[in-house]
């Protein structure tokens, strides 16, 4: 194995600064989800194993079978519309959404035909979507500082702070200002937090109409444009030329296993994955594959002890979740809505778009984010060839 | 006075009212008027939750039309432009929650101190001068905010109120597309009056009476000067004002007399003072739906804001009545016709915050604050988006304010 040659401190920094980001941001989202399906902490533990040991097995494999720095983890945005869709989805019918959405993914992947489907949907709709879904999140940051001023002022401040001196350890930072503010002014305890081994628990699948066209399509659409097509363009940008075929097919494989246990599917990362693909991980682009495979080592043994996680999160008010949810978001909230809104050609459609999803209305059972897909591509189709642009241009 | 800007003229606003009317700005212009109308329940919920005589609050909302209303006429008639004129939501909230505490009387005094403030701000050209030092990226984004809930209130019907929600919105979108000359909202509205007598609506509960804004002596108290009066200048000048002009700046209006709308709104404060109405000033989500390209050309538009309000003032003495047909009308009604008439403009504001890749974060903040609808010391969501969306985007952003030393120095040079 080249791997004893190639190892390097920096590199193994790069994986567990992309792990330590994700269990400090991104999985705050997927916190609020599994609040809002009222689960208990067994279950929440075995979603955490599962998202964590899916992003560890596809993550250590590809980047050494590829050697390139492939980091995976859980689609974000799709922890995201889970919140929206919960409780009034089952966990069965869930575990069924994840199996269709991977089989999807799967069938696209195999088939080589990632990049024809990513031109198929017009740009502005696929970032009004995931920017409705995203909104809800940036604007709980504000509702928490009417009930918890104190809590959510210093975290907002922290969080401005850390992103202006140090932009790549922000959200930790901000993880860890944000425990001590609410230990000292809210009043949390961490007893509860000790070093245990997770257990996963097997979630039979239950396959409906309703979970397939509210969760298993939306999850897929914002998967491929919200992880995948940001996660290929950071590693292009770095100089890697490998084909999305492998990775996309190996991460929806992995989807299909740990779906049982409660993981949401399994995508390249986009929030962190930079890290580990820049010049910071190793000076020798060859050799920055370590850091991807550190990266999965590293949620290899945040899988492990899921259950202290779970524990740390649970014992913290629902606010602080909810702010650090909301700023963790602040970036892919900015960049998506000005993805739509430099889209000119068809930015009504895209701004129905934003609306019916933000809105959270759901109807004859399906979530808004599907109504904000469908009303957006009806009007993508009556409006946009009579598109004309508002006065001021 | 030098600083509050110069109009057209009101001897010829009669005439030229007649000959830009059209159909368009008439429609929106009544859209308009009856969104205002609607807001007078806010202060009937408000006041009664505050625990005020209902006769007072009758009082309180004819007030407000009426002298609102007046002032309504004159700003878009001497601007030519869509200057709809209100009074601001926060401060009615405010005012009745006070009114228990410190009194009527001192509260009144309060808001005239607070118009004093507001009449300065104008006259000594303090406000075109924030207007400018604000990036307008960060203006639009707090504006989107704003106006993104009757976005989502249009929305909300769906899920109640489906058959005629989907009928209203759809009859909007298609005939957009099929009718240039009927403009879009009328039909909207007349699909959804026709579903309303399709179905049976129940007008019984409807009686008619007739009552007048009455005048009252103001007092003046240092504790309700802080507890009241001034937060409601802040809301005057920080909030309800660059509201107003951002929106007609991002509607695409060059020459806005900042000055002369906060000025106007002052001396209104002022003078609603005495008739037991706590302000009047600009009204945002009126002005939206006036200024938008469906109350047709830019030149013409100034007209719905006249509509809006010959509306408010025609209506105030009959308040009661109009009050029993809002409560006929159900809910859904005003919130899809408000939120399709406000469609283009959230639209068009949100292209301008965040289409220019100049101030975004700061102009993110400002959107989320604004649309989290929060209040915090008693000031709404608006000002602390500003602020907040100023000072995010001078931390993150510092080098996109170099047009703030640029413009000085092309002023220098020029």
């Amino acid at each position: 194995m080249r791997i004893h040659k190639d190892w390097s401190i920096p590199a193994i920094t790069a994986g567990f600064v992309a792990v330590l980001i994700s269990y400090s941001g991104p999985l705050a989202i997927f916190f609020q989800a599994a609040q809002s399906a009222e689960i208990s902490s067994a279950m929440m533990t075995s979603w955490v194993w599962a998202i964590s040991i899916g992003a560890a097995v596809s993550g250590i494999f590809l980047s050494l079978w590829l050697k390139v720095p492939v980091v995976t983890a859980w689609s974000a945005p799709g922890t995201a519309l889970l919140v929206t869709l919960f409780p009034g989805l089952s966990l069965n019918e869930a575990v069924g959404a994840y199996l269709t959405a991977a089989m999807i993914i799967f069938v696209i992947g195999i088939t080589g035909s990632f990049d024809r489907i990513i031109q198929m949907i017009p740009p502005g709709i696929a970032s009004a979507m995931m920017a409705g879904i995203l909104f809800q999140f940036g604007v709980g940051i504000f509702i928490s500082l009417e009930s918890v001023p104190a809590l959510a002022i210093g975290m907002i401040i922290a969080y401005l702070l850390f992103k202006r001196l140090t932009p790549r350890y922000s959200l930790v930072l901000l993880l860890v200002v944000g425990i001590a503010l609410a230990i000292l002014l809210e009043g949390a305890s961490l007893d509860g937090v000790a070093i245990q081994l997770a257990e996963p628990q097997f979630i039979r699948p239950e396959w409906t109409w309703n979970a397939t066209l509210s969760l298993a399509i939306p999850l897929v659409l914002v998967s491929l444009t919200g992880q995948f097509l940001p996660g290929m363009a950071i590693l292009r940008t770095s100089g890697y030329t490998t084909s999305a075929k492998p990775i996309v097919t190996v991460a929806s494989l992995t989807s299909f296993f740990t779906a049982f246990f409660g993981g949401i599917t399994t995508v390249i990362a986009a929030i962190t994955a930079a890290i580990c693909t820049s010049k910071e991980a190793h000076e020798d682009p060859d050799k920055r594959y370590v850091a991807g495979v550190a990266n999965g080592v590293f949620y290899l043994v945040g899988g492990t002890f899921a259950g202290t996680i779970v524990a740390l999160f649970t014992s913290l008010p629902g606010e602080f979740v909810a702010v650090l949810a909301g700023l963790a978001l602040i970036g892919a909230i900015t960049s998506n809505i000005s993805a739509f809104a430099a889209e000119k050609s068809h930015l009504e459609a895209s701004v129905i778009t934003f609306i019916a999803t933000a809105s959270g209305v759901s109807f004859l059972g399906l979530g808004s984010a599907f109504w904000g897909v469908i009303a957006g591509a009806l009007a993508y189709n009556v409006l946009h060839r009579r598109f004309r642009p508002t006065p001021q241009g | 006075m030098k600083h509050i800007e110069k109009g057209v003229s009101l001897k010829y606003a009669p005439r030229d009212f007649l000959r830009d009317l059209n159909v368009d700005n008439a429609s929106t212009g009544l859209v308009a008027g009856i969104l205002g109308l609607s807001v007078g329940v806010v202060h009937i919920s408000a006041g009664t939750a505050a625990g005020l005589d209902s006769s007072f609050i009758m009082i309180w909302v004819i007030s407000y039309l009426m002298i609102n209303g007046l002032f309504g006429l004159f700003m878009p008639a001497y601007y030519r432009l869509p200057l709809p004129m209100a009074n601001s939501i926060p401060g009615a909230l405010m005012f009745a929650a006070v009114i228990p505490v410190i009194g009527l009387e001192a509260a009144l005094g309060a808001s005239l101190i607070a118009g004093a403030i507001t009449l300065i701000a104008g006259l000594t050209g303090v406000m075109g001068i924030v207007m400018r030092l604000i990036p307008m990226p960060i203006v639009m984004g707090m504006v989107g905010g704003m106006l993104l809930s009757f976005g989502l209130n249009m929305v909300e019907p769906l899920e109640s109120a489906i058959v005629p929600a989907s009928i209203m919105i759809l009859a909007f979108f298609i005939s957009s597309r099929l009718f240039r000359k009927i403009p879009p909202l009328v039909v909207a509205m007349l699909a959804g009056i026709l579903y309303l007598i399709a179905t049976g609506v129940d007008l019984s509960g409807i009686a008619a009476t007739i009552r007048f804004p009455e005048f009252i002596v103001p007092e003046f108290t240092l504790g309700a000067f802080l507890t009241y009066g001034l937060p409601l200048a802040i809301i005057l000048v920080g909030m309800e004002t660059p509201a107003g002009v951002g929106l007609l700046k991002g509607m695409g209006y060059k020459e806005v007399p900042a000055n002369g709308i906060t000025a106007v709104g002052g001396l209104g404060t002022m003078v609603s003072s005495f008739f037991n109405l706590h302000s009047t000033c600009i009204a945002a989500p009126m002005t939206g739906i006036c200024a938008s390209p469906e109350a047709g050309t830019h030149d013409k538009r100034w007209v719905a804001a006249v509509i809006a309000g010959a509306i408010f003032v025609v209506a105030a003495p009959f308040y009661g009545y109009v009050v029993s047909l809002l409560e006929a009308t159900p809910r859904y009604f005003i919130a899809i016709i408000a939120g399709l008439a406000l469609m283009r403009v959230i639209t068009s504001s949100m292209a301008i915050a965040f289409a220019g890749k100049k101030h975004e974060i700061g102009a993110l903040f400002a959107f989320l604050i604004a649309a989290s609808g929060i209040q915090i010391l008693g000031i709404g969501a608006t000002f602390w988006a500003l602020v907040l969306g100023v000072v995010v985007s001078a931390i993150f952003e510092t080098k996109d304010f170099e047009f703030i030393f640029t413009r000085e120095i092309a002023k220098k040079s020029g």
